[in-house]
């Protein structure tokens, strides 16, 4: 019976893997994703983890794909058009490797000495984590939560506009002035020379919301 | 006679494999990514196992900050391809193989 179920978890798992790769819409891939982590899970919960199958769909299938799939979304990605292949000549050589690889992983696994069996324990439920996490391992959790902190400051950095509007400062297109300083708070502020705008691509551009210059970039 | 704890490490170094197959041939920074999470999980699955089949708890503990870090990736990683895409329009890596802005 439990094997049936590896079998089949297994194999949903290396299929939605392969559709993974396959996939050329980032939206199907996130989405063959999603099942290869519902999959784990289920294997988690044969190797008596629940604690850990639990986690796994509320943290990876829940927010970690919800940020991938939302930027996705934000970002409007076009599909991955074919290209020609370079290199098209090493193809059989990486074959020849690939299933060399796959001979010695196979004949390993095929040679080893009969395995230690599952024992029923009480090691994946979330007291016995939950003793172990505040105990033995409070400094690598302490240290987990400042790894997060940083994590999302840099993400705040990383995802901020560049340019910077000071408490107060409204721009509205056409009839808004603005000085350098209430747009810039780095900006001098001896500088007082009033900004307008009369277009909202022009308010857009001084905001610093819409893309640079082509010459910029190179 | 359950799975064998060599089955779920064959499992695992198969979805580590197309992994690195993935990001090796993927040109979308956002495929990329996830299959760099599809890595992480492969690992998971191998710590869990070791860990329900030796009786260890600690193979779990690490599973559950692999997931930790692998959020804070996430996080990380998807406000740099939001940045490299306003500066680019384009998430193909090949556009951005310079690291100049």
């Amino acid at each position: 019976m439990l094997v049936l179920l590896f079998i089949l978890f297994g194999g949903l798992a290396i299929g939605c893997a392969i559709n993974v790769v396959a996939q050329r819409n980032p939206l199907y891939c996130a989405i063959s994703l999603i099942g290869v982590f519902v999959s784990l899970a289920s294997l988690y919960l044969m190797l008596a983890a629940p604690f850990i199958a639990a986690v796994q769909i509320i943290v990876y299938a829940g927010a970690i794909m919800v940020l991938v799939v939302f930027v996705i979304m934000l970002l409007n990605v076009e599909q991955e058009e074919r290209r020609k292949i370079r290199l098209g000549f090493l193809v059989p050589v990486a074959i020849v490797l690939a299933a060399a690889l796959i001979g010695e992983v196979a004949f390993i696994l095929w040679s080893v000495e009969p395995n230690p069996t599952l024992q029923p324990t009480d090691i994946g439920l979330t007291k016995s984590i939950g003793d172990a996490l505040f105990t033995t391992y409070l400094l690598p959790f302490e240290i987990t939560s400042i790894l997060l902190l940083m994590a999302i400051v840099g993400a705040m950095t990383l995802a901020r506009r560049t340019g910077v509007l000071s408490p107060g400062a409204r721009v509205i297109p056409g009839a808004q002035l603005l000085a350098v300083s209430d747009i810039d708070p780095s900006a001098s502020h001896e500088d007082q020379t009033p900004i307008s705008s009369t277009t909202s691509d022009e308010a857009a551009h001084i905001l610093g919301v819409v893309k640079r210059d082509q010459s910029k970039r190179d | 006679m359950g799975p064998q704890l060599s089955w779920y490490l064959a499992l695992s170094a198969l979805l580590f494999t197309i992994g690195v197959v993935g990001v090796i041939i993927k040109r979308n920074v956002i495929a990329m990514f996830m299959c760099i999470e599809l890595m992480l999980n492969a690992v998971n699955l191998t710590f869990v196992a070791f860990a329900s089949f030796f009786g260890d708890v600690t193979g779990q503990l690490f599973v559950f900050i692999v997931m930790t870090v692998a959020a804070a990736e996430a996080a990380v990683g998807l406000g740099i391809i939001i940045s490299i895409f306003r500066n680019r329009e384009s998430l193909d890596v090949d556009d951005a193989s310079i690291l100049k802005l």
